[in-house]
């Protein structure tokens, strides 16, 4: 088998995260693959619609919830508004798992910081449950999750758990305008509100990820904080055909995206040239 | 055993006449009309001057169409390792269920004969692009089944620069065997078990050992001779050229450099070493299609856009860079050497006049400019590690 020929899953279950993003929980058809399939938090893979091609994105589901793997993705180009399309039984394309990971295992007995914006807590969301499903092994967990309005947040559901466990200080922030009569988060951008939030940096480690904006204004807010380059990580993405490091489209200066990342810390972010 | 044989013109041809003749595809320079269309158009409409030939690698339907005195081939040996677009799998749908149909990756032996050193030295260095971590197989099938026979280069002109970025007109990299003009034929040197091959199978039309005789002396002074020729035309430190352009990202000579540029792919398209590809589905009717993997440009803004509309790289100049970079820094940090043989194709085909030779000595020219030594320079980056 060649190394670009896809995998095949079958849809088996689709969740509507807002208007134009959606949540597809895809199992493998062959049965050995579905048991012995394993990824780390961070990878991505490239997933099909057979007749429209195929698109980058990372696993949104944790490699502790075996048995099947999650994407979730905005409607917004050929693929993806093919995939928005597709119904539970349907058969979907992956190739993957690819690129480098989180490195979780090393941050037992620190404090973690999550911090996303939009679509972005897709990657973060595989990293959250990972250290959730072995809370004991990490110290505090803190989230800080904003959307432009309370109709872009993504995981509702998930939102609400994380919300009302005891072990998760969770702050969840729509833009100005964003909110609704209702809505008991806060109110504002959110590097304000991680400011606000003010995770202690001791020992810890942070996790951003979000349209670049968010990315770009956090890191220095951190930085404040406390922490360090080498402690705080975040995924790029860039549009990539292959996944494999042959393709030649995803690098920025002489980094590839799928090879040498998705997962970058500040620090090897920073020496990167102005190119994404 | 002598590891330098003769073989004159008329066996040459028979050589390419017995593989032909068992079946196997010869690939090699071909004179073709400038026309492409000789039958239906030349024989009535068309005013092109019949005379003009464009020289072309082709798969051979007789030996005599084997041309071995002209230049360059228009386009590299690229496609027939990396076609121009290709199938990757192939699906079928029935319901709800799909059906996905693998494509071979083990091909039938191939020879090519007169291959130019540039366009065989050109597949050694996309060999690691495709092996440094996953393995491509379609194109390790198509490099194990072909045979490679160059020829020293037998037209050299002022756009090329091999010896300038580390092969040499003579040369056997990425080859199995090279093949010189002289005196009534050639001086063939196999270069590895496949090269020798080719003579165990077709002993009759090789004669022993030219070592010490005047036909290897004449050989080695042609082979020097093309080495001098293209030397001439450009000589730069690759080492200082790749520290240059590694710390000066945003320097101004880059987007001067490019200014002629207008983005239209055709040095990526003729470039032997230019290996970027898209991957597309291609519906063949309902239910049923090809994934295919098609040559694709850096120089179009569509390589890199995203789907939000956001663009890494969404000015011509900045995709020049990343052109220039890409082989002179990036693949050099990773691999060792530079991603380009000096075929000088993407200075041939600019019809912008955008010159490598040019480019290239400016480059150099700055790398060696006192003061601007960058302390960086020292210290290439090991993020491509």
């Amino acid at each position: 088998m060649n190394i670009y020929q896809p995998l095949l899953t079958t849809v088996t279950e689709v969740v509507d995260e807002t208007a134009d993003t959606r949540t597809l929980r895809l199992e493998f058809q062959d049965e050995a693959l579905r048991k012995d399939f394993s990824f780390k938090a961070g990878q991505f893979g490239e997933y099909s619609v057979f007749g429209a091609g195929e698109s980058t994105f990372c696993i949104a589901s944790s490699p502790t919830r075996e048995g099947y793997i999650e994407c979730s993705f905005k409607a917004i180009g050929k693929v993806t508004t093919e995939l928005r399309e597709v119904n539970i039984g349907d058969t979907v394309g992956f190739r993957g798992p690819y690129g480098n990971w989180f490195p979780v295992d090393d941050w037992k007995g620190k404090d973690v910081v999550f911090v996303a914006g939009g679509i972005g807590l897709a990657p973060v969301r595989c990293v959250i449950w990972n250290v959730l499903d072995r809370r004991d092994e990490f110290g505090d967990v803190t989230i800080v999750y904003g959307a432009r309005s309370v109709d872009d947040l993504v995981y509702k559901r998930e939102l609400e758990e994380w919300g009302s466990r005891a072990d998760v200080k969770m702050v969840t922030t729509v833009d100005p305008g964003g909110e609704t009569k209702d809505w008991t988060g806060e109110v504002g951008y959110v590097t304000p509100v991680v400011e606000k939030t003010a995770p202690k940096a001791d020992n810890a480690v942070a996790v951003v990820c979000g349209p670049p904006i968010v990315v770009k204004l956090t890191l220095p807010v951190l930085e404040q904080l406390g922490f360090a380059d080498d402690a705080v990580f975040t995924t790029l993405e860039n549009r990539m055909k292959c996944g494999l490091g042959k393709c030649g489209r995803c690098n920025i200066g002489p980094v590839y995206v799928c090879k040498d990342g998705p997962v970058f810390t500040a620090a090897q972010m920073k020496a990167l040239p102005a190119e994404f | 055993m002598s590891d330098r044989y003769f073989i004159s013109d008329s066996d040459l041809r028979g050589l390419a006449a017995d593989l032909l003749g068992a079946g196997t595809e010869v690939i090699a320079p071909v004179a073709t009309d400038i026309c492409q269309s000789p039958s239906a158009i030349a024989a009535t409409a068309c005013t092109l001057d019949h005379s003009l030939v464009d020289i072309d690698y082709r798969a051979l339907t007789s030996a005599d169409e084997l041309d071995l005195d002209r230049g360059l081939p228009q386009l590299s040996l690229k496609g027939y390792f990396l076609p121009e677009h290709e199938a990757l799998c192939s699906w079928k749908q029935k319901g709800t269920t799909i059906e996905v149909e693998e494509v071979p990756t083990e091909f039938a032996a191939r020879v090519v004969l007169a291959a130019k050193p540039c366009d065989a030295a050109a597949l050694e260095v996309v060999d690691k692009v495709m092996n440094w971590d996953y393995k491509d197989e379609l194109w390790n099938g198509r490099r194990e089944a072909t045979t490679i026979v160059n020829l020293t280069c037998p037209m050299i002109d002022d756009s090329c620069f091999c010896t300038a970025v580390g092969t040499a007109p003579d040369d056997v990299k990425g080859a199995d065997g090279l093949l010189t003009p002289v005196a009534g034929g050639y001086v063939y040197e196999p270069a590895t078990d496949k090269g020798r091959a080719l003579i165990e199978g077709n002993k009759a039309r090789f004669s022993g050992d030219v070592e010490a005789d005047t036909l290897g002396r004449e050989a080695d002074d042609e082979r020097a001779a093309s080495r001098r020729r293209v030397a001439a035309n450009l000589e730069i430190d690759a080492e200082s050229v790749r520290d240059w352009i590694d710390t000066h990202f945003e320097d101004p000579l880059l987007s001067q450099l490019a200014i002629r540029c207008n983005g239209c792919g055709a040095c990526t398209s003729v470039c032997p070493t230019c290996h970027c590809f898209d991957i597309v589905d291609e519906q063949e009717g309902v239910g049923h299609g090809t994934r295919r993997r098609c040559w694709d440009t850096c120089q179009a803004p569509t390589f890199t856009l995203h789907a939000s509309g956001h663009n890494p790289r969404d000015d011509q100049h900045v995709r020049y860079r990343q052109r220039i970079n890409h082989k002179f820094a990036i693949y050099p940090l990773k691999f060792g050497e530079v991603l380009c043989t000096g075929c000088g194709r993407c200075t041939r085909v600019c019809h912008a006049g955008q010159d490598l030779v040019e480019i290239l000595q400016a480059i150099d020219i700055a790398a060696r400019r006192p003061g601007d030594a960058d302390p960086a320079a020292a210290e290439p980056e090991e993020a491509a590690s």
